[in-house]
């Protein structure tokens, strides 16, 4: 009989996005059953929480009805876990807000593998498999240090599969302060004309750090040939009323290609080897391997088509920590369930925004006691 | 019609409705008689279709009666208040005056709580002067309009200015504060705080309503007794759902207290059931995502945390009960999330209350113990001590403040002819 690990291998050796919905769904429930039963086994306060959902979870017939986690927990200290100590061979970090906990994700072996046999099987079907000279717009720090990786980091680490060659062309100040090295990127792209290139940022570190000094300085790049991937969300640049369209409009000025070759992709360190890029659509897809359901958050029944709610992000690859079902605190829309114009098969959606914080709630609401 | 509400942009509008309103209280003097003919109407026109969806409008009729208010007035401010005639006290005699121009500042959680803030200081011979949080205009607005229709004199109309303008302002809340010589005010830790740093003059009268939580506890007597017990229950859903649990009387935690050979699993079925058909009659309408979250992140913690805990939930965010044991308070969800806790002795939990605890809702068989409970806990600092199912109804003294007398002045007469 097949084991837990090789039947996830061999839903990453197939091409991510051909399966029809109805197909998937049957396949990745009965998969995530037996992983919440794994997960339960080696944690006993999960198994607590799995014991006590309203579904049972070995009768449930939609992946919808399966305890899921609210995505703050994985914020717990020592991390939610699934092996020993000794199995732990890194630890991811979520970026979080001044004061917050970050999430802690720990990655044995074969969830890191598995993690990074994704990321390659999505961005492959995006750009292609072909080895290019990666441009990383970010400091070498944040790949280097410790057993602890932050989110950039992950990100950036996530597509050095694809590189011949990476150069980071930002450096940091003493005081943390971020600066191009305008020799250092003048140098990579001399030459680049023909060849393929790869590019990557956070969207905010792109904008203010290599597009709006470039185009302060009538600066071009021309590398035609190039894919810029970009994550981290749109926050600040909203702050600065900076669209999307604006965005991708500028980097193509910059880099001399079109505003087609800039792709945004929503993720998260929880969600391992897992990432969103927008299709030419404009939308998002889930690969094989994952599902997203968009819950209503009245009832936290999943939303129909063209209906806002919570993320919860499901995939079968972890199995280091209890990151099968995870529901956020973002909020996207249902596109459609199948049938995206660019080919690929399942839910489509695309991501809106976090969830307000709440609002004070009343005369019941005590900050602290005395 | 007039609408009521004022979209007010300007510190100048503020002060101008201020003025007015101290004019009114100057030249003109009401009996809470008078004000109670008009409230009787009023109560009636809110039974109406446009207004009757809006939650809190049943115990506001309740409140509206003039069977409801009349004793209130009579022990509040003493028994010729009525029909403000002055009262012989000793060689003196005293009589009720309004202190004038009240704010109100009520909370953005209770739909009826901006009206009922004013009924209060009107009932005094104030004018009020109300601001409505931006949550709440259209509801006030549809309640005020009932008032209009009764009020034809505009005897209690003509004394109300209604002010709508964002809680961010703070060009227009210092305006407000500025005006008034009394203030009510309602709400969280955070927006009371805000409200009580304004710049109220020096001769204001404060009376601060929140922020507190309560709590409910059992014996085992009561809990136990399987006739009761579904009635029992059927009380601690109804305080739970009023107010989706954000009111201060609201329950947050349910002390159970352990007896051998009494096991709390049938009743927390029957609470289960209780709480399922509360939420069948009573569904949310709407729902804030961050209650959302913070309901599933209090499920998940819950049993993550300790695995001698369990939980009864809803699929959806609709009802929650964590089941553990101990005595302290654990943070509040809110959102129909109720803790209910094992204890063996429920003076335990009673002697770590504290201030923050406003309401105490009780069931107990045993009327002596009930009354060595009740006095634990108001020397602690619990203000209301009532039975499950009542922990809402709001009945003067409200936070161990009366609801009328601190918005009046007692003036009193010597007579010179004595």
């Amino acid at each position: 009989m097949e084991s837990l690990g090789e039947r996830i291998d061999r839903l990453l050796a197939s091409p991510p996005y051909h399966l029809p919905p109805g197909e998937r769904s049957l396949v990745l429930l009965e998969m995530l059953k037996d992983e919440l039963e794994y997960a339960g086994e080696r944690n006993s306060g999960l198994q607590n929480y799995i014991r006590h959902w309203p579904v049972n979870f070995r009768l449930a017939r939609r992946i919808a009805d399966l305890p899921f986690l609210p995505v703050g927990l994985l914020k717990a200290q020592p991390p939610l876990s699934l092996v020993e100590k000794g199995e732990i061979k890194k630890t991811l970090t979520s970026s979080s807000t001044t004061g917050q906990q970050p999430s802690r994700i720990v990655l044995d072996s074969p969830t890191a593998r598995r993690m990074t046999k994704g990321v390659v099987a999505i961005v492959q079907d995006f750009i292609g498999s072909t080895r290019r000279p990666y441009l990383v717009v970010d400091v070498p720090a944040s790949v280097r240090g410790g057993p602890e990786l932050g989110a950039r980091g992950a990100a950036i680490q996530g597509l050095q599969p694809f590189a011949t060659e990476v150069t980071f062309c930002l450096s940091q100040s003493t005081q943390g302060e971020l600066t191009l090295e305008l020799n250092k990127l003048l140098e990579f792209a001399k030459n680049r004309r023909e060849t393929p290139v790869l590019v990557y940022g956070f969207t905010y570190i792109l904008w203010n750090y290599l597009v709006k000094p470039l185009l302060a300085d009538g600066i071009r790049l021309n590398i035609p040939n190039v894919h810029i991937l970009h994550s981290g969300g749109w926050k600040r640049l909203q702050d600065e009323a900076v669209e999307k369209p604006v965005f991708n409009e500028a980097l193509a000025q910059v880099f001399g290609c079109s505003p087609d070759c800039v792709i945004d992709f929503y993720g998260m360190v929880e969600n391992v080897g897992i990432i969103y890029p927008d299709c030419p659509a404009g939308n998002k897809h889930v690969p094989g391997f994952g599902e997203v359901i968009v819950r209503n958050p009245l009832t936290l029944e999943p939303v129909a088509e063209g209906e806002q709610g919570f993320v919860q992000v499901c995939s079968v690859l972890p199995t280091s920590f209890p990151g099968h079902l995870l529901l956020t605190e973002d909020i996207a829309e249902v596109v459609a369930n199948d049938g995206c114009s660019c080919g690929r098969r399942g839910t489509c959606f695309r991501f809106v925004g976090r969830a307000p914080k709440a609002e004070l709630r009343g005369c019941g609401n005590i900050d602290s006691r005395r | 019609m007039n609408d009521f509400t004022s979209v007010i942009d300007s510190p100048e509008q503020i002060s101008l409705a201020a003025e007015r309103l101290r004019q009114t209280v100057m030249t003109t003097e009401i009996t809470p008689n008078t004000i109670l003919d008009v409230y009787e109407t009023w109560a009636a026109a809110l039974g109406a279709r446009e207004t009757a969806d809006i939650p809190g409008v049943a115990f506001l009729r309740l409140w509206l009666r003039r069977g409801t208010l009349e004793p209130i007035i009579t022990r509040e401010l003493g028994r010729g208040a009525l029909h403000a005639d002055w009262m012989e006290d000793g060689r003196a005699r005293l009589k009720a005056y309004p202190i004038g121009v009240v704010g109100h500042w009520p909370a953005g959680n209770i739909e009826i709580q901006p009206i009922l803030s004013m009924t209060c200081a009107l009932l005094g011979g104030n004018t009020s002067l109300v601001r409505i949080p931006s949550g709440l205009v259209d509801q006030t607005r549809r309640l005020m309009q009932k008032l209009d229709q009764g009020d034809t004199a505009r005897v209690v109309t003509g004394r109300v200015f209604m002010a709508a303008f964002d809680h961010e302002r703070q060009d227009l809340q210092e305006a407000m504060a500025r005006a008034v010589d009394g203030a009510m005010i309602w709400g969280g830790a955070e927006a009371v705080l805000k409200v009580r740093e304004l710049p109220f003059p020096h001769w204001v009268r404060l009376a601060v309503f929140g922020p507190r939580i309560s709590v409910a506890a059992m014996d085992a007597d009561t809990w136990g007794n399987r006739q009761e017990r579904e009635s029992w229950c059927r009380r601690i859903a109804r305080d739970v759902w009023q107010f989706d649990q954000q009111a201060c009387s609201s329950p947050q935690v349910l002390f159970l207290e352990r007896k051998a050979g009494h096991s709390p699993a049938e009743f927390l079925e029957d609470l289960r059931k209780a709480f399922e058909a509360e939420n069948r009659v009573h569904p949310r309408q709407t729902i804030h995502p961050a209650l959302t979250s913070a309901i599933c992140q209090a499920r998940a913690s819950w049993l993550l945390g300790d695995t001698a805990n369990s939980a009864l939930f809803s699929l959806g965010p609709d009802w929650t009960l964590l089941v553990g044991s101990g005595s302290e308070i654990p943070k509040p969800t809110q959102g129909r999330t109720l803790t209910v806790l094992e204890v063996d002795d429920l003076f335990d939990p009673i002697s770590k209350l504290d201030e923050g605890v406003q309401t105490l809702g009780l069931g107990m068989k045993d009327p002596e113990r009930e009354e060595k409970l009740a006095s634990a806990a108001a020397r602690r600092g619990v203000d209301r001590v009532v039975k499950l199912g009542r922990m809402h109804v709001f009945a003067p003294p409200w936070d161990g403040v009366d609801l009328i007398r601190p918005m009046v002045r007692m003036v009193r007469h010597v007579r010179s002819t004595e």
